[in-house]
């Protein structure tokens, strides 16, 4: 088992913890780099440089959306706290490497979560070892479980987006960690999805911020209260025009 | 290398039009056309086959991939004509040209991950962006952003579901692996059965079947008709190719077992006969052509319940037939809505007779979604149907055939109805020449006729609108004599 993995792995779900359960969207934003960033890093074996590259950009370009959705939303809450959230992660971190080290046990020939890699080898039922993609079936439980509640049960929100960054990160991990490594063309896609479900993400929560901000306003009678012209601000977000 | 080209000019003009779309909307469109043309002639250079290595991948063009990328790039290239012309944001062709950029690698490649994974990024737009321009546009709806959010889920989600499935059929310790996890043959019958069924829900959270079909509904009353076969046509067709060719490959013939050829039917017959009754039973024409889609997708489904070769080829038919043929359906609507302004079948009595021109394209469109014996979409519904039902396939495939005939003949008899007062008041749909020319303006005939051009194509606008739906009822027409191969 190498330090470093176990050290990446930390990181991804500390920060995916610290994304969903802090209530400053900076933090959250921060949060979510060190998490998507440290996946990343993730090497076993080590990626080309492109690879590493196309992964990182994408990891700061996706906390970077985010940023941009929380800078005028509504503030996140947890309903757990950090403490709770924490447990959670690693409780389904824990499971999802037994399960991983379990699989890897039984077919320990083949390249599956915890395999050698040899394919094709016959079924031996061998000592239980925690190797690289049992790491990493591991990471990917945990950001699902951290992502699962804000994307199902959240209100659309910045705490939406990150649900839905972590989960896709989640799913992501998951792949490698099952079936091995990517292509580079592989590494392009899941790096485009990563991006993909950001930005998507960000965008509803910008809009689900103009939209609650006009409501306010109308409640409020205020109709100049965009007066700065800033579409998506907290106290003076308007629903942009509607020019064809 | 043609492949790479036009992934890469569509993936790029596809972008930039979004991009630009809010402030430059014209240029915008105009990008988007000359993109589909230019993508149009490199589908029709492509040669049947050809491959080219891009990061340790091989990309495959088939004539599956050609006859998809011209029909789409096609179809393509008159509806973002349409969509200059009938006004409103462009929300169409950008996401449309994404679409099939992510559409022609994905088919083009022999990893199922990478299909599945750039499909699900590449769909998303089709989705936000006419579903975020539908909630500028109707501030009055408290329901179109949330309608948006969840379409955008449900298009990452079976695109995850789908990914989580492969890697399972990939991993050596996955029921495929070979590394006798599942040595006992009960249980790796069950494990091949449940990836078959995990992949149809991801086909069916993909499509908006029933009984995910909740959010499809809602979406396609808030956006243009021109944008929801970018959302559940195109798109759909090629996630569904690439869970099929997965299907077959990874999990086999044997995968579908008695519970499984069940569940499978079930999924799609439901919305078969409820798409079906639902647009049989809906005035407002963006249902119509909405849940026809879905009743389409229904069909396409039943191929999983074979995954025998002939089902898979029956499927690819049915697919590229369909979608054309609702592009075309979908251009109608629009242009409808354009120049008479309803959407409902009372508002819109008259409409073939005020514009012949419309009621012709119409009338091809009818043809196209029915389908005659020897025609590819006929005979691939009948192979997909009976293939699945056995006995009693017969009888169904003509229960089937029947329902665009009600629902698209419901449409055709408001059409030959009295004018009402909404079709009455709109353009007439027949050409005019006003003879007009700029005022103030004199100078020789050739150069007055220049001059009169745009006021002339100002004046026959509703004509004009109207071939182009002629010209996509002829593609729809093509591809549904030909199928994949048409």
């Amino acid at each position: 088992m190498n330090l470093a993995l176990v050290a990446i792995v930390l990181a991804i779900v500390a920060g995916a913890v610290v994304a969903v359960s802090t209530r400053e969207s900076a933090g959250a934003a921060i949060g979510l780099a060190v998490s998507l960033v440290a996946a990343a890093l993730f090497f076993d074996p080590l990626p080309s440089a492109a690879v590493l590259g196309v992964r990182i950009v994408a990891a700061l370009l996706a906390a970077a959306l985010v940023r941009w959705a929380g800078r005028h939303g509504t503030r996140q809450l947890s309903a757990l706290g950090w403490p709770g959230e924490a447990l959670l992660a690693t409780a389904a971190a824990v499971a999802g490497l037994g399960v991983a080290v379990g699989l890897a046990s039984i077919g320990i020939g083949g390249g599956g979560p915890g395999g050698s890699g040899d394919e094709g080898a016959p079924a031996i039922l061998q000592p239980a070892s925690i190797t690289a993609m049992a790491l990493l079936v591991g990471a990917g439980c945990g950001l699902l479980v951290l992502g699962a509640a804000p994307l199902v049960h959240g209100r659309q929100s910045v705490r939406r987006a990150i649900g839905l960054v972590l989960v896709t990160q989640a799913v992501l991990l998951i792949r490698v960690g099952l079936a091995g490594a990517a292509s580079d063309l592989e590494e392009v896609a899941r790096a485009a999805l990563l991006v993909t479900s950001a930005a998507s993400g960000a965008a509803l929560a910008r809009a689900a911020a103009a939209a609650a901000a006009a409501r306010r306003g109308d409640r409020d009678g205020d109709g100049d209260a965009d007066a700065d012209g800033d579409p998506i601000s907290t106290t003076t977000a308007r629903r942009p025009s509607t020019s064809a | 290398m043609t492949l790479f080209l036009l992934t890469s000019v569509a993936l790029g003009a596809g972008i930039a039009t979004i991009l630009i779309g809010d402030v430059r909307r014209d240029l915008a469109l105009v990008i988007g056309f000359v993109a589909s043309v230019v993508v149009f002639a490199i589908a029709l250079a492509m040669p049947p086959e050809e491959s080219v290595v891009v990061g340790q991948v091989g990309l495959v063009g088939t004539p599956l991939v050609r006859a998809m990328t011209v029909a789409w790039s096609a179809s393509l290239a008159v509806v973002s004509l349409l969509e200059l012309e009938v006004g409103g944001r462009p929300t169409v062709t950008g996401p449309s040209l994404i679409g099939l950029a992510v559409g022609a690698l994905a088919l083009s490649t022999p990893d199922p991950a990478i299909a599945v994974t750039t499909l699900a990024a590449g769909a998303v737009a089709g989705v936000l962006v006419p579903g975020l321009y539908g909630w500028l546009d109707g501030p009055g709806s408290t329901t179109r952003l949330p309608t948006t959010s969840r379409g955008v889920l449900a298009i990452l989600g079976s695109g995850l579901v789908a990914i989580v499935a492969i890697a399972w059929g990939a991993s050596a310790a996955g029921p495929l692996g070979g590394t006798g996890l599942l040595q006992d043959g009960t249980d790796a019958r069950l494990a091949t059965g449940l990836a078959l069924v995990t992949i149809v829900v991801a086909v069916a959270l993909r499509t908006g079947m029933i009984p995910f079909h909740v959010w499809a509904a809602r979406f396609m009353e808030g956006v243009s008709p021109l944008a929801i076969p970018a959302a559940f046509t195109w798109g759909t067709a090629a996630f569904v190719l690439a869970a099929l060719d997965w299907s077959q490959v990874a999990l086999g013939p044997t995968a579908a077992g008695e519970v499984e050829r069940l569940l499978i039917i079930g999924l799609g017959l439901v919305s078969v006969v409820l798409g079906g009754l639902a647009a049989m039973l809906h005035d407002d024409i963006e249902h119509v052509l909405g849940y026809s889609i879905l009743a389409d997708a229904g069909v396409a489904v039943l191929a999983f319940a074979s995954l025998e070769p002939a089902a898979a080829a029956a499927a690819r038919d049915w697919l590229v037939a369909s979608a054309t043929v609702k592009t075309a359906l979908a251009g109608w609507a629009a242009v409808v809505r354009a120049i008479y302004g309803g959407h409902r079948l009372a508002e819109l009595g008259g409409w073939a007779r005020r514009s012949p021109v419309l009621g012709l394209a119409f009338t091809g469109i009818l043809v196209a979604a029915i389908g005659l014996p020897g025609m590819a979409l006929f005979d691939a519904r009948s192979t997909l149907i009976t293939g699945a039902t056995g006995g009693i396939g017969g009888l169904l495939t003509l229960a089937v055939a029947a329902m665009p005939a009600i629902y698209l003949g419901r449409i055709a008899l408001s059409g030959i109805a009295p004018i009402t007062a909404a079709v009455g008041t709109g353009p007439s749909g027949w050409p005019t020449w006003t003879g007009g020319r700029a005022a103030g303006w004199s100078g020789g005939p050739l150069v007055q006729a220049i001059r009169a051009v745009p006021t002339e194509l100002r004046a026959n606008r509703a004509p004009l609108m109207a071939v182009g739906v002629v010209a996509l009822a002829a593609m729809a027409l093509a591809t549904a004599m030909g199928g994949a191969g048409g």
